[in-house]
């Protein structure tokens, strides 16, 4: 045994590394053999030390330990730029060591194949339109109301300025209970509740479920409103028309034309008609807008005096703006669906289209 | 309403082309809804809103247009040549005290030869959508379309003793109308009578046998003022409306009564010949008083938000009738007798500011203190519901309220039963005519058109209310149905998996724990039904596989799972709060107890968080095994997590905890293990 043995393994080691390359595998099994614990070739060449003459001792150990430091440090390298290496057992499939479960590769995958559906919740077109509305009012600092759909005629028709036999109410044809009560016919009678409850500054924004006893393509016995409320000292016709000018905007495009016609409501007085540049035509004239350029989208004005009276707030000293949408209109709109009536067939392939 | 744009072009001095005239009046309020080609004159549909019945005329809507567009209304000029005897003398008109008529003019032709009109009355008349009918008829049409009075052509010869009488029509007195219709009146409607019966409905629609016909030489004009609400009222009880109800329902012109009579005896005389008695018939007991209103310009500016000059607001207020005289910043002006809707100062900023035009208002917004909205409990709510069921990946869809009484009969079993059912008096259908108890007939419903339309998986839900009315008034309560359907799986299966979302949605909305005990027959299947409860016992929920027989009444098949839930024992879910995560190795350790089905998993579960002591940090179950053997014994899987917050466990000392829990397991619950 002498020096010339140390060369020999280490020519074996470099040439055997080298033959192993990035496998760790590979890289490992060199390690047992050389640097192991148990039985690697540095421990036999160590062992091999005690067997030496004293005078060739000292030359050989140096050596040994010279040849030792640079495996170890080589090893450690080869270890650093290693990778795990899949054995391929059969055609087909292969085991990733250190992997579970199990991951079977080999076999290229059709990239172009559908991934897999995802349980994806759908809200109602409608409730969609709820929730963005209230949002932009939210952010101006309105407050979302509720109340009963069940109503009493003060509450949705005489506080609101509408009392009985007024030909307004042929507009809105009303279910009656058996009882007396009716179903709401539009969401203001929150409106007369939440001034009844309290004093100006009113900020408020009401969307629900009404009903009128009409069906047709454009008209169903039930569907779904919005409505909206401000009422303090020195309100405008202005900042009427700058609030609905601020919220279509937001609802629809900065760009929307907003007009605001004289029209009639018997809890408004001025009243206007509100309408926007038809979003579909560039105000060329289409089918939604028949032709004319504008869609009309909700009603508005200033809260009748009479209104104030009825609720208990002091007209001389308050004013006021109202307005009101069909959130049900405006999901038809948004999303071109033709049939208000479909909206409440509980159709899961007309919901499941705006997840 | 119909209007011929020639027409009221001739009413207006300098009148505006077509186009500008139409565009100007939308913008006053009066919208141009459509221009079509009529015969020698375009024809406007013009929407007239309810409070405006001056307008639903072409005087009325050329005085509109007249301010406008600038132009001038010009005055209505005709010459009557009253040739015949005294009226008096021909015929006698009395209103019965009380009734409410608070004007009847009448003036009489005799010697008429009724026949058809001039074409050019005739065109005018159809532009308009009235069928021309004869001379005298056709003129009391005209002169409605042109001043908006309804009149009434009577033929004097067959009104006995030649006199009218305003009067409620008698118990069970009868008329035929002029549309043939025999129909029954009684006290409430008001009628004119001869002296002997009812010869029209006032304000509504004549009597078939005192008509014109071409035999008539006698003529006995009507102009009359009735009351709306009791036209209204009786047009309403008959189910008639005509062009004269609709005008008198929304109030009439005192003043323009004896105008609009001259206006058609004229026409008449003209048309069918005869000769025009001298003087009218008027009886008015109270005559008209105009309504007086002051304004201020200044508060009218801080009002609009737009400064308005005196000279313009009386401009527009002389233009349309109001005789505005200013002082300072004060304006007084007399409310014509035709606007009817005009009673408050409010009433003149809109007259104002609609002729000003809205776009001239300056947009600005309001400033406001900048706190932030809140949404109302009921609305955060439900949208916890709604955002707790979408996130467990099912589709909303909305149902009617109303729906079939057989399927609300049905509802009256369930657990969840609010109370007794809210009927509408006036449905649309017998279909729609219960107020729904329970969102699951809706969403059943819907359930079967899906899987009409051949879907086959269904995960639906809706929120929404149910109803309930009785003694203590009509009550709301908020809830949420669920109806899941797959293809595949065993009951077991499709259970757990509703299970897994109706869980889900508790912890979201904040339910109150829940006690998932069997239950829900009828509505639910025997054998996988339960009722959630709350612990102290209150069902506020169910959920389960549906019974066949509730199954069959949608004609939907088996494996189908709904759910319902009252969201209103619900309360906001505390703030999650961190919890230390574990920094020593778990020992997982797997437990099959075979025991009988007697066991439910609740409580097996319970026994065996209760034994595990306090090392175990999770519990949960792997699976369950029905023995093939027909004893009816299951092997339920457990899985425990043990864990040392401190250290590292040994197996040695969690096999020694782990055996000690399966010794207890089975000394209390007589349990074995596989």
């Amino acid at each position: 045994m002498s020096t010339a043995r140390l060369e020999e393994v280490r020519r074996a080691f470099v040439a055997e590394l080298e033959q192993a390359g990035t496998s760790a595998d590979g890289v490992e099994k060199v390690r047992v053999k050389f640097a192991g614990q148990r039985s690697g070739k540095l421990k036999e060449l160590a062992e091999a030390l005690r067997a030496l003459p004293n005078d060739q001792k000292r030359d050989y150990g140096r050596a040994l330990n010279e040849l030792k430091q640079e495996i170890e440090s080589r090893l450690a390298e080869a270890k650093q730029a290693a990778v795990t290496e899949i054995r391929v057992k059969d055609p087909g499939t292969a085991n990733a060591k250190g992997h579970a479960p199990t991951v079977a590769v080999g076999r290229p995958v059709d990239v172009t194949l559908p991934g897999l559906p995802v349980a994806r919740g759908a809200e109602h077109p409608v409730h969609i339109v709820r929730r963005r509305i209230e949002e932009i009012f939210l952010r101006m600092g309105y407050d979302v109301e509720a109340g009963p759909e069940v109503e009493d005629d003060w509450h949705n028709f005489e506080a609101l300025n509408i009392p009985p036999d007024h030909p307004a109410r042929d507009d809105q044809d009303t279910f009656y209970l058996a009882d007396g009560h009716l179903l709401r016919t539009h969401t203001s009678p929150v409106q007369a509740r939440v001034m009844e409850s309290r004093q100006p500054p009113i900020r408020i924004v009401v969307p629900g479920r009404v009903f009128r006893r009409d069906s047709d393509l454009r008209h169903s016995p039930m569907f779904h409103q919005i409505e909206g409320l401000l009422v303090d000292e020195g309100i405008t016709f202005g900042h009427l028309k700058a609030t609905l000018e601020a919220f279509l905007h937001e609802l629809f495009s900065d760009r929307v034309a907003v007009r605001l016609r004289p029209g009639y409501f018997p809890f408004t007085e001025p009243s206007a008609e509100v309408d926007i540049s038809c979003i579909f035509c560039a105000q060329k004239g289409c089918g939604v807008c028949s032709g004319s350029g504008w869609i009309e989208i909700l009603g508005s004005g200033m809260v009748d005096p009479r209104v104030f009276e009825a609720v208990g707030i002091d007209a001389g000293r308050y004013t006021g703006f109202a307005f009101g949408l069909g959130l049900d209109r405006v999901a038809m709109l948004v999303y071109g669906i033709p049939d208000l009536r479909q909206l409440f067939a509980g159709d899961q392939r007309l919901t499941r289209q705006f997840a | 309403m119909k209007f011929e744009a020639r027409w009221l072009a001739e009413l207006l001095d300098a009148a505006p082309p077509a186009a500008e005239l139409a565009a100007r009046l939308t913008d006053c309020g009066l919208l141009v809804e459509l221009r079509e080609q009529g015969d020698g004159s375009e024809v406007w549909d013009v929407e007239v809103t309810t409070n405006r019945p001056d307008a639903m005329n072409h005087r009325g809507l050329a005085r509109e247009a007249a301010v406008a567009t600038g132009s001038r209304l010009r005055p209505l000029e005709f010459e009557l040549a009253e040739n015949g005897d005294e009226v008096a003398s021909l015929a006698a008109v009395e209103i019965a005290a009380g009734t409410p008529c608070s004007r009847y003019v009448a003036r009489v032709i005799r010697g008429v030869r009724v026949g058809p009109s001039p074409e050019w009355l005739q065109r005018r008349l159809s532009n308009c959508g009235v069928r021309p009918i004869n001379s005298a008829v056709d003129a009391t049409n005209y002169v409605l379309l042109e001043l908006g009075q309804p009149l009434h052509a009577f033929d004097l010869g067959r009104l006995r003793g030649r006199r009218v009488v305003v009067r409620p029509a008698a118990k069970g007195e009868r008329l035929t109308t002029l549309d043939g219709v025999a129909r029954e009146l009684d006290p409430s409607m008001m009628v004119i009578a001869d002296e002997t019966r009812a010869v029209a409905l006032a304000g509504i629609m004549g009597g078939a046998e005192t008509e014109i016909h071409a035999g008539t030489t006698e003529v006995l004009l009507e102009s009359a003022c009735f009351d709306a609400l009791s036209v209204r009222r009786t047009a309403r009880r008959l189910g008639m409306h005509t062009e004269a109800s609709h005008r008198f329902e929304r109030g009439a012109d005192p003043e323009i009564a004896a105008v609009a009579c001259d206006r058609a005896a004229h026409l008449i005389a003209e048309l069918a010949g005869g000769e025009l008695a001298t003087g009218r018939i008027d009886v008015w007991p109270r005559p008209w008083q105009p309504r007086r209103i002051e304004l201020s310009v200044a508060a009218l500016a801080a009002f609009a938000g737009l400064e308005i000059p005196a000279a313009r607001v009386e401009a527009i207020l002389g233009g349309l009738g109001f005789a505005p005289a200013r002082s300072g910043d004060t304006v007084r002006v007399a409310v014509p007798a035709f606007r009817v809707d005009v009673e408050r100062v409010a009433d003149l900023y809109e007259e104002v500011l609609r002729h000003v035009g809205y776009g001239a208002v300056p947009a600005a917004l309001p400033v406001l203190p900048t706190a932030p909205g809140k949404r109302h409990p009921n609305w955060q709510l439900v949208d916890r519901a709604r955002d707790a069921a979408l996130a467990a990946g099912l589709a909303e869809v909305v149902t009617w309220s109303f729906i079939d009484p057989g399927a609300d009969r049905l509802v009256a079993s369930q657990p969840l039963c609010p109370g007794p059912a809210a009927t509408l008096a006036n449905p649309l259908a017998t279909t729609q005519s219960v107020l729904r108890r329970s969102l699951l007939p809706g969403l059943l419903s819907a359930a079967q058109g899906n899987l009409n339309q051949g879907e086959r998986s269904l995960a639906l839900f809706e929120q929404g209310r149910v109803f309930a009315g009785g003694a203590a008034g009509p009550s709301e309560p908020e809830r949420l149905g669920i109806v899941l359907r797959d293809d595949g799986g065993d009951a077991e299966a499709r259970f757990r998996r509703l299970k897994g979302v109706v869980e889900h949605v508790g912890t979201k909305v904040g339910l109150p724990a829940l006690h998932w005990r069997a239950g829900g027959n009828p509505w639910l299947d025997e054998t996988a039904g339960a009722i959630l409860e709350t612990a102290d016992g209150r069902a506020v929920g169910l959920a389960g596989l549906l019974a066949p027989e509730i199954a069959a009444h949608w004609d939907l098949g088996a494996g189908v799972a709904v759910a319902e839930l009252a969201l209103d024992t619900a309360t906001a879910p505390p703030l999650p709060r961190f919890a230390a995560l574990a920094r020593f190795p778990p020992v997982v350790m797997d437990m099959t107890v075979e025991h009988g089905s007697e066991l439910g998993y609740a409580g097996l579960e319970a026994a065996t968080r209760e034994l595990a002591g306090e090392h175990v940090e999770g519990l949960g179950f792997v699976t369950r095994y029905h023995l093939p053997d027909g004893s009816g014994r299951v092997r339920t899987t457990l899985r425990l997590v043990y864990r040392h917050a401190e250290r590292s466990l040994t197996q040695d000392e969690v096999n020694a905890w782990h055996a000690d829990l399966r010794r207890g397991l089975a000394e209390r619950l007589g349990v074995g293990f596989a």
